[in-house]
């Protein structure tokens, strides 16, 4: 065991104050990571239950759903396309839901087709529910809700998760979405808003003899969305800066026990110890001290999103706390390191006299 | 070939204007199994003395070897390898690594420079414990030891390496003269036993005799006694 782990063993209370310091930033960096991601997908929910098919969007929407118009024959025209295997409308428009005197907010969602998180459009006058939805006005299957200005009566049929865009989501065929969508806007004629394909197809292939329309990925057309990628920039500038303070704060404890341990490196250096020696030292306790942040932050950090008001997005992403788990330690490697310069200036001759 | 050999070393140290000369030209030879002391009052240049036999310091011109390794020559990881392979430090306040354990504290030594802790190395430290009087006392760390085991642990790392040379500096300043004495016996008897040069800085007459030769520095430079 080297000399180092001993000492972390032997004098852990010396190691304890960045311990905490590290596990409280682990912590908020787990809150704020879950904050994020749960404002994310709570933004894109019905973008992300297509998976990987291809969205087609009219050439003037930039890549937004709701501003697109496709223009007509568009679907038919893609039919035609070789390689597509599925072709099939989507369209959102906000409106509201309610049962009896609760009423709720709403995205009314048309589609044709079923995915990996949505099954087979329901029959007119039927809808799959956002699974928030019964939350919020405490419906079951077989239940109607009063959809939109007129309270138009659909009957739940299903309920499914995840799927929220801003606000909790109604989906139902196109054809009863058209309709529900002139009730919502009497003054706008509706038209579908997308067409989502699927098969073996390039975005090229899709947009090539076609006018009026662009063709992206699911994650092309979020990664355009400005509410996302706002609330991501802010999100991941908070997350920098927690990193950085992170930094900071390991950085300035390794300096301070550096210091602390000068007449202790004098001598080790006297007895034949490389500068390496010494380093590598500092960069295990780091590692070690930051390890066992991250274990504890991110415990105490699920802890903390599980006693959050549900109404709250949080959602705990497993691949964000590893990319969390490896950034800590390497900061904390780094900080650790920012002392190389110190150690490097220690003259062994200090240990005598 | 003496163990070491000084010859016309000379160290000077820049302060404003002026350098200060604190080792003047010295020559100075050590032969395997002697013990040598090296008195004077302070500031005359003993410890630096010590510093460059180390190779801790350069020499500001001069030539300071070990062997038949000249110190001057060697860069930052060489001079590394020889001072934890080839010598063996006894310091003034001890230094031991206060986390570490009297038998951790001699087996570091083996550590330092990525060396492995093999059964060897244990047994060289169990057996050096028990030749310094301290065989019940390896799991004690240096706050569980009085001053002169304490000293003892000192020497037992400084020789942990079966090194060429040993240097110690003032290793009574810290305990009364009863207890110095005991230690620097002891290292006379190491001296002896292992047939390891040794040079040790002192201000204490009351162990002077024990060295083999006893030479003074003044101001820098090695005075006839």
């Amino acid at each position: 065991m080297s000399i180092a782990v001993r000492e972390l063993r032997r004098r852990f209370g010396q190691f304890l104050p960045v311990l905490v310091a590290m596990t409280l930033l682990v912590v908020l960096l787990v809150v704020l990571g879950a904050f994020l991601d749960g404002l994310s997908m709570s933004q894109t929910g019905v973008l992300r239950a297509q998976g990987d098919r291809l969205l087609v969007l009219s050439d003037d929407a930039d890549l937004a759903p709701a501003r697109s118009r496709l223009p007509d024959g568009t679907v038919e025209a893609l039919q035609d396309v070789a390689g597509v295997d599925q072709v099939g409308r989507l369209s959102t428009v906000a409106t509201t839901a309610a049962r009896a005197d609760r009423v709720t907010d709403v995205v009314l969602v048309g589609y044709d087709l079923a995915t990996d998180v949505v099954p087979e459009p329901p029959a007119s006058g039927e809808a799959v529910v956002d699974a928030t939805v019964a939350e919020l006005v405490d419906i079951e299957v077989g239940d109607t809700l009063a959809i939109g200005p007129e309270g138009q009566q659909l009957t739940v049929t299903a309920f499914v998760d995840d799927v929220a865009q801003g606000s909790p989501t109604v989906w139902v065929a196109t054809d009863d979405w058209l309709e529900l969508a002139a009730t919502v806007n009497p003054t706008e004629r509706p038209v579908p808003q997308a067409a989502v394909v699927g098969g073996d197809v390039q975005p090229d292939d899709l947009a090539a003899g076609l006018d009026g329309i662009d063709v992206a990925t699911v994650d092309q057309v979020i990664a355009a969305d400005d509410v996302v990628t706002q609330q991501s920039s802010t999100f991941q500038g908070i997350i920098g800066v927690t990193f950085v303070v992170t930094l900071l704060v390991v950085a300035l404890f390794f300096v301070l026990l550096t210091i602390e341990r000068i007449r202790l490196y004098a001598v080790l250096k006297a007895i034949g110890a490389r500068t390496r020696d010494l380093v590598t030292g500092l960069a295990v306790q780091a590692v070690v001290i930051a390890v066992l942040a991250v274990v504890i932050g991110i415990a105490l950090g699920i802890g903390l999103t599980l006693l959050v008001p549900p109404d709250l997005p949080l959602v705990i992403v497993p691949t964000r706390l590893a990319v969390l788990a490896v950034a800590t330690v390497a900061v904390a490697v780094l900080g650790a390191l920012g002392t190389l310069s110190r150690i490097l200036r220690i003259d062994p001759a200090d240990a005598i006299g | 070939m003496p163990a070491l050999t000084i010859d016309k070393a000379r160290k000077e140290f820049p302060s404003g204007d002026d350098v200060i000369v604190a080792v003047d030209d010295v020559d100075l030879s050590v032969d395997d199994g002697e013990f040598l002391v090296l008195e004077g009052p302070s500031g005359s240049g003993k410890t630096t003395l010590l510093t460059l036999a180390g190779a801790l310091a350069t020499p500001t011109s001069g030539s300071i070897r070990l062997g038949d390794v000249e110190l001057g020559d060697l860069e930052g990881t060489e001079r590394s390898a020889v001072r934890r392979d080839r010598i063996g430090f006894v310091f003034q306040s001890v230094n031991l690594i206060p986390f570490l354990s009297a038998r951790e504290n001699l087996l570091a030594v083996r550590q330092l420079g990525g060396g492995r802790l093999d059964a060897a190395a244990r047994d060289r430290a169990d057996e050096l414990l028990e030749d310094l009087g301290l065989g019940g006392r390896g799991d004690n760390v240096p706050d569980e030891l009085s001053g002169g085991q304490r000293q003892r642990v000192a020497i037992g790392r400084a020789l942990m390496n079966d090194p060429d040379l040993l240097l110690v500096d003032e290793p009574t300043s810290a305990l009364d003269s009863e207890l110095g004495r005991q230690v620097v016996e002891l290292l006379r008897d190491e001296v002896d036993r292992r047939g390891v040069a040794a040079i040790m800085v002192t201000h204490d007459d009351r162990v002077t005799d024990l060295g083999d030769r006893i030479v003074r520095m003044v101001d820098g430079a090695l005075v006839d006694d």
